[in-house]
């Protein structure tokens, strides 16, 4: 994978986060993983097409989750949630659609076009998100309310 | 029962949703996020707009336009959505009613994506994270041209 792609991801999950949130972030150290992986509890997933394929994975647990979407909802006047529903799934896949929204709007300005595809989440105990075939790079965000690992797998098409 | 009186008037300015004519302007919102269909409900509302109607892909947003027309003033139109994306929605309503006001928002602030987007005739263009000014202002813009 080639390491132009994985800092618009780093800006724009640091950027967005901070505005949305506007808590304190502090960024860990890159590190790659090559085999499929059991998750953290929830996984927002956003696929990628164009000039190349792959996806973007935020993982995080559940509990995490559950404090990021209320602290986004509160920060709109809406009622915090207690457990994981559909507001809840919604927020979080909308923090990630919006990461990966910016992250591709840089890429596209360096030249590498591709698109999109729109967020699914899943939440379990045990999963494992098959092996795309590719190495993903993880950057890990720290925040006051939990870990989130952004996961990116990218492949050129050729 | 309450009258008017129980509700002083802080200050005298009209809502930015309320038309010259003294109605609220009438809003159609396309996304397929329930928080973000719930954000932008939000801040129309406070502000005196009323949200007429909601949908969840693109082509969704085409059959509630054209149901609700003539009486729908605008439409905020998301990109990345399942079945039908935003560009083309925006274009199947274009053609529908040339006068329609549509103002994209989304997640995605690429060039070409807003220059076809507005070349189609949206009226806008809103890059995501949303706030509460940056919605307002755009909109009024376009209610305004
Ligand atoms: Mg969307």
């Amino acid at each position: 994978m080639r390491v132009e792609y994985i800092n618009p991801f780093v800006e724009s999950a640091y950027n967005v986060l901070k505005e949305v949130l506007s808590v304190e972030i502090v960024r860990g150290e890159l590190y790659l993983k090559s085999t499929s992986m059991p998750v953290l509890g929830v996984a927002a997933i956003i696929g990628l097409a164009g000039d190349v394929e792959g996806r973007v994975l935020f993982d995080m647990s559940k509990a995490t989750a559950i404090k990021i979407a209320s602290a986004m909802l509160q920060s709109m006047e809406m009622e915090p949630i207690e457990e994981l529903n559909d507001m809840g799934k919604a927020t979080i896949t909308e923090l990630a659609n919006m990461i990966t929204g910016q992250a591709v709007t840089k890429l596209h300005n360096l030249g590498f076009k591709f698109d999109l595809t729109p967020p699914a989440i899943f939440t379990g105990d045990n999963m494992e998100i098959a092996d795309t075939g590719v190495e993903a790079l993880i950057v890990p965000m720290d925040l006051p309310f939990g870990k989130i690992e952004i996961n990116v797998a990218i492949r050129e098409r050729n | 029962m309450k009258t008017k009186q129980d509700f002083p008037s802080i200050n005298q300015r009209k809502a930015d949703g309320v038309g010259s004519d003294g109605n609220a302007y009438r809003v159609l919102i396309v996304d397929d996020s329930l928080f973000v269909t719930k954000q932008i409900g939000q801040i129309l509302t406070s502000e005196g707009f009323e949200v007429v109607g909601t949908a969840s892909n693109g082509q969704e947003g085409v059959d509630s336009y054209k149901e609700l027309y003539p009486n729908v003033d605008l439409v905020t139109m998301d990109i990345t959505m399942p079945k039908m994306d935003g560009v083309t929605a925006l274009e199947k309503i274009m053609e529908f009613d040339k006068n329609a006001r549509v103002i994209m928002i989304s997640a995605l602030g690429k060039q070409d994506l807003v220059k076809k987007s507005l070349m189609l005739g949206a009226r806008n263009y809103i890059v995501k994270p949303l706030d509460r000014k940056k919605v307002l202002e755009r909109i009024m813009m376009s209610l305004s041209k």
